[in-house]
């Protein structure tokens, strides 16, 4: 295990002499890196017994010798060590992150992670021209219990469902066998390679075959970390991303047995053929294994958020130590952690977040969010720092064989198993999509870490093929990472669409699907459809109801998604109306709700989030408003206690479903103004930035182009309490107050204006640029547009 | 293409049908053997109450409606090349087709006109927003409010609504599913 660097001053020093202490203390922070928690976990303690010793020896010395004066300031660096250290390595890395996106040109040319890698080379080579001893930071358990499971928790939770059940097949194929292919290849070519060196009879030749096999599997694995964090820059069409993604998950198991296998063995020397069938077994024990547990603790997480209604609190808190405790378990057997916690995320999601208040929804997602970005740049810069440090053993046949196996053996596995895989495709991958496939093949830290764990003595080739992974992931992180978006523009492929989806494509499909399963009967035909068709029923029947609290169990998957709809809609309206200061000539259409008749605050917040008018309107907006409070009284009552932040489904959601219905019907009337047009591409993002941003890309809350009659909520305000309350209109309000007048019998909407002819034009682009504006001043988007959200259990 | 099995010469119109919807004469075999299967009086032509012995699709919620799409209009009986004609909607899409042909039943355009027309129950070439609302009746079955069921409705016809007649028309219908692969959904890998 790693140990500490232990150049610290002593304490004494910094005792007596406030000011060169703190001086010292600024250099020791700048010199050294951090500590491993783990590995230093014993050592705080000899450290606080140092400490203490020094204290009593001063003590001690205190009473024998002269009395000092009581020491106001003192510094004691070793007390607070190691937070402090690995408070600095995130703070780091969080402000690199910052820097890169303050850089206009360089995210856009360069993606994050080969930024980090450079930043983390730099702090090791700062750190070691500084003569202090670079700290192992990315040890192996460090990395797999702490760093990697937040990464792997985020894509699980957030895992599409439907296109990787789709692709499954695809998936599998490529993980297991793909693996499988490249590790035997590569292992093996290199052994060969090894031995026919004649001329220099260097120390390739001990080179035994099976740490080469053990090397090959190693280095094969895709590698999800890096996966993500160059694809979600590329913004790739999703099947391809599903793809390659999907693979760099399930691999793991493969990785997981293979690695055991040949590690077991290498000592002894031999694999026999028992033991390879015994790796088959194991394989399946593993893979199936980790699902399994993942599928339980999900099962749990779900079930206990059953009953967390009165303590909302804490729900976050539950997915992520069910998650975390499933990883856990399943590293305890040695089965593969990965897919158990990608099975433990996808099982509880769907039931969870029925159950779960919005804002917890929300703080799950940002929590998973956030966390998998600090550790993806930790991750990077880290390896940064251990290349730095690395003993290296630098020989040029082995790794450059490495580096061109690794291209060659990915290519022809990608290819060849792709023209398997067409046969039973319906939808075949093209040469483009087997391109993207194989450049994608990104390897990345797991697979140094797992040569980090490699025994020395067992594998005296340790350091060499450490410096061989290092290359391999700088050479894929590096050149395939920076070259693959120019490769996807030049060779147009299919980019992610990011439009949301609507309630038609969700009816639509729903529809079709059990058309399909309809077809299927009457073929006679156990296929796709059916299954889902019958796991539906199944879950519809039986699951949901354990699993789901009240009401919710029985709530079909239509109105879930046309629910999360309405709300993510009337939200967006909330946010949209705040904090905007729009010109006079052009108020926007946005009202704001403001129904609270026993809560005054919410009047508050409204009032704060109205734009400025002129006072001439406002006096108008008042009259108009002040003789509608008359009619309105009698019909607060199904509008009680009702406010759009607050969770809907807590407050009764019927009731806003009779206000949508009557909004509806106005809603036609201002097709034109609500014009949701789709705003210009925002800058490419880094990957953490879009995770971290999720939907704040007004893209996403564009609605499909051309569609100009998509309802807005235009939630509006009808509180005789407050007459204060603004609404705010546009011309077209104004001009038609006369119909409005005689509509206004009919409830109390400010009606949204009737289109008239000549004004639509010039109104529809105005609106269509305000409501650019409105989109582009989002600050604090909220629950994310993302498509993955609405996607149901079994879509 | 001139197969020489024993079942094939069983199979009326073999050679024809295999060029109209482009199964491979395996498959119509297949499909031919099930058409005899679900023929229990042994008439040569399947009734509606043939389908109604089909367990699962009693359980569909469409199911009634997917039945009688089979049957073109007014006919009670179904022979064989009509039952093979329509499921021939359901074959994946050829990549390479000639375009100077006339359109096969699998295109994309064929298999959604498929599907609205089982929307579309009184033909007039458009949904109407009752007709949604009996699907959504259908799907949604007992679970929820009249109320939920017209405001989805309302929305739905909303967004898809482009010329404004309150009814969406094939076009529309076209339009709100082009983001959806209707290839890879509408098709079923058996009949490749």
């Amino acid at each position: 295990m790693p140990s500490r660097t232990e150049h610290h001053s002593p304490a004494g020093v910094g005792r007596s002499l406030p000011e060169r202490g703190l001086l010292l203390l600024a250099v020791l922070v700048l010199l050294e890196g951090s500590v491993l928690p783990l590995g230093a976990a014993s050592s705080p303690d000899t450290n606080h017994q140092g400490n203490v010793d020094n204290h009593n020896e001063g003590n001690v010395g205190h009473n024998v010798t002269t009395k000092k004066p009581f020491p106001v300031l003192s510094l004691d660096y070793h007390h607070i060590q190691t937070p402090f250290e690995i408070s600095l390595w995130v703070l780091l890395a969080s402000l690199m992150k910052l820097g890169f996106h303050l850089i206009p040109r360089l995210s856009g040319i360069v993606p994050e992670s080969c930024l980090l890698i450079t930043v983390g080379l730099l702090v090791g080579g700062l750190i070691k021209l500084a003569g202090e001893k670079v700290p192992p930071v990315l040890d192996s358990r460090l990395f797999f219990l702490c760093l990697l499971p937040p990464i792997i928790l985020d894509a699980g939770y957030f895992l599409p469902i439907r296109p990787f059940m789709e692709n499954l097949g695809t998936i599998l194929m490529f993980a297991v066998v793909g693996t499988l292919w490249n590790a035997f290849f590569i292992g093996g070519l290199l052994y060969a390679v090894c031995q026919i060196q004649p001329s220099n009879p260097s120390s390739l030749h001990q080179l035994e075959l099976l740490p080469c096999l053990l090397f090959g599997s190693i280095v094969s694995a895709v590698d999800p970390v890096a996966v993500l964090a160059v694809f979600e820059e590329i913004h790739i069409n999703e099947l391809l991303h599903i793809l390659v993604f999907g693979e760099s998950l399930l691999n793991d198991a493969v990785t997981v047995v293979l690695y055991h296998l040949f590690e077991e063995y290498s000592g002894v020397g031999t694999v026999t053929v028992l033991d390879g069938f015994l790796g088959v077994i194991c394989f399946f024990v593993v893979a199936l294994g980790g699902v399994l547990v993942g599928a339980i603790y999900g099962i749990l997480a779900a079930f206990t958020s059953r009953f967390t209604s009165h303590t909302r609190v804490i729900e976050p808190l539950f997915v992520f130590v069910y998650s975390y405790m499933a990883y856990l378990s399943a590293e305890m057997f040695h089965l593969s952690g990965i897919m158990a916690l990608i099975a433990c995320g996808a099982v509880m999601r769907p039931y969870v977040e029925a159950n779960i208040s919005h804002k917890s929804h929300t703080t799950i997602k940002y929590f998973l969010k956030m966390w998998s970005s600090v550790s993806e740049t930790l991750i990077f810069i880290f390896l940064g720092v251990a290349t730095v440090d690395g003993q290296h053993d630098w020989n040029w046949t082995f790794v450059t064989v490495t580096v061109i196996l690794c291209l060659v053996a990915r290519v022809i596995g990608v290819v060849g198993l792709t023209y398997i895989i067409n046969k039973f495709r319906i939808v075949k991958l093209t040469t483009k999509d087997q391109f993207i496939v194989a450049y994608g093949g990104l390897r990345g830290a797991i697979a140094f870490s797992l040569g980090f764990l490699l025994d020395n003595d067992h594998f005296p080739k340790r350091n060499m093929f450490l410096t061989a992974i290092i290359t391999v992931i700088f050479f894929t992180v590096f050149v395939q990472g920076m070259t693959i978006k120019p490769l996807v523009e030049l060779l147009a492929v299919k980019k992610k669409q990011e439009a949301k989806r609507s309630i038609n494509e969700e009816i639509h499909t729903q529809f079709l699907d059990h058309l399909l399963t309809g077809i299927e009967d009457i073929c006679g035909h156990y296929g796709h459809h059916h299954w889902k068709d019958k796991l539906n029923r199944f879950n519809k029947k039986y699951v949901k109801k354990c699993l789901i609290a009240g009401e919710r169990s029985k709530e079909p998957q239509l109105i879930a998604f046309y629910h999360k709809m309405e709300m993510k809609q009337a939200i967006e309206l909330v946010e949209s109306g705040g904090g905007v200061k729009l010109p006079a000539a052009m108020p926007s259409t946005v009202s704001m709700q403001n129904i609270q008749p026993k809560k005054p605050p919410p009047a508050k917040t409204a009032e704060r989030a109205l734009p400025q008018l002129p006072k001439g309107r406002e006096e108008e907006i008042r009259k108009i408003l002040r003789s509608n409070l008359q009619r309105t009284r009698q019909r607060l009552r199904s509008y009680n206690r009702h406010t759009l932040v607050a969770d809907p489904f807590e407050d009764g959601f019927n009731e806003l479903l009779l206000k949508k219905q009557r909004m509806i019907e106005l809603e036609k009337k201002i097709k034109e103004m609500s014009n949701y047009l789709t705003v210009p591409a925002a800058p490419p993002d880094s990957p953490t930035m879009c995770r971290a941003r999720l939907a704040s890309d007004p893209q996403t809350y564009s609605m499909k182009p051309g569609s100009d009659n998509m309802p807005s909520i235009q939630v509006d305000l009808a509180s005789p309490q407050s007459p204060d309350s603004v609404n705010m209109l546009d011309e077209f309000k104004l001009a038609n107050q006369q119909r409005r007048q005689e509509e206004e019998d009919q409830g109390l909407m400010m009606k949204p204006p009737s289109s008239t002819g000549g004004h639509n034009k010039s109104g529809e682009e105005d609106g269509g640029r305000d409501q650019q504006k409105l989109m582009r001043c989002l600050s604090d988007p909220g629950p994310s547009a993302d498509e993955d959200e609405d996607e149901p259990f079994l879509p | 293409m001139g197969s020489s099995s024993s079942g094939m010469k069983d199979v009326p119109d073999a050679q024809e049908l295999v060029q109209e919807t482009g199964f491979s004469a395996a498959h119509l075999l297949r499909l031919h053997e099930r058409f005899e299967f679900l023929d229990r009086d042994g008439t040569g032509e399947l009734r509606p109450e043939d389908f109604d012995a089909i367990r699962e699709l009693a359980m569909n919620p469409i199911g009634d409606r997917i039945i009688r799409a089979f049957f073109s209009a007014g006919k009670e009986t179904l022979d064989f090349p009509s039952f093979v004609r329509i499921l021939a909607h359901f074959r994946p899409a050829d990549k390479n087709r000639d375009r100077a042909q006339q359109e096969p039943a699998n295109s994309r355009t064929r298999k959604l006109r498929f599907a609205f027309q089982l929307y579309d129950q009184d033909g007039d070439g458009k949904i109407s927003r009752a007709e949604l609302l009996q699907v959504l009746r259908l799907m949604l079955e007992m679970q929820v409010t009249e109320e939920q069921l017209q405001c989805i409705a309302e929305r739905a016809i909303q967004e898809a609504d482009l010329d404004q007649d309150d009814a969406i028309s094939f076009d529309e219908f076209k339009k709100s599913l082009e983001k959806v692969d209707i290839d890879h959904k509408m098709s079923i890998r058996f009949l490749k």
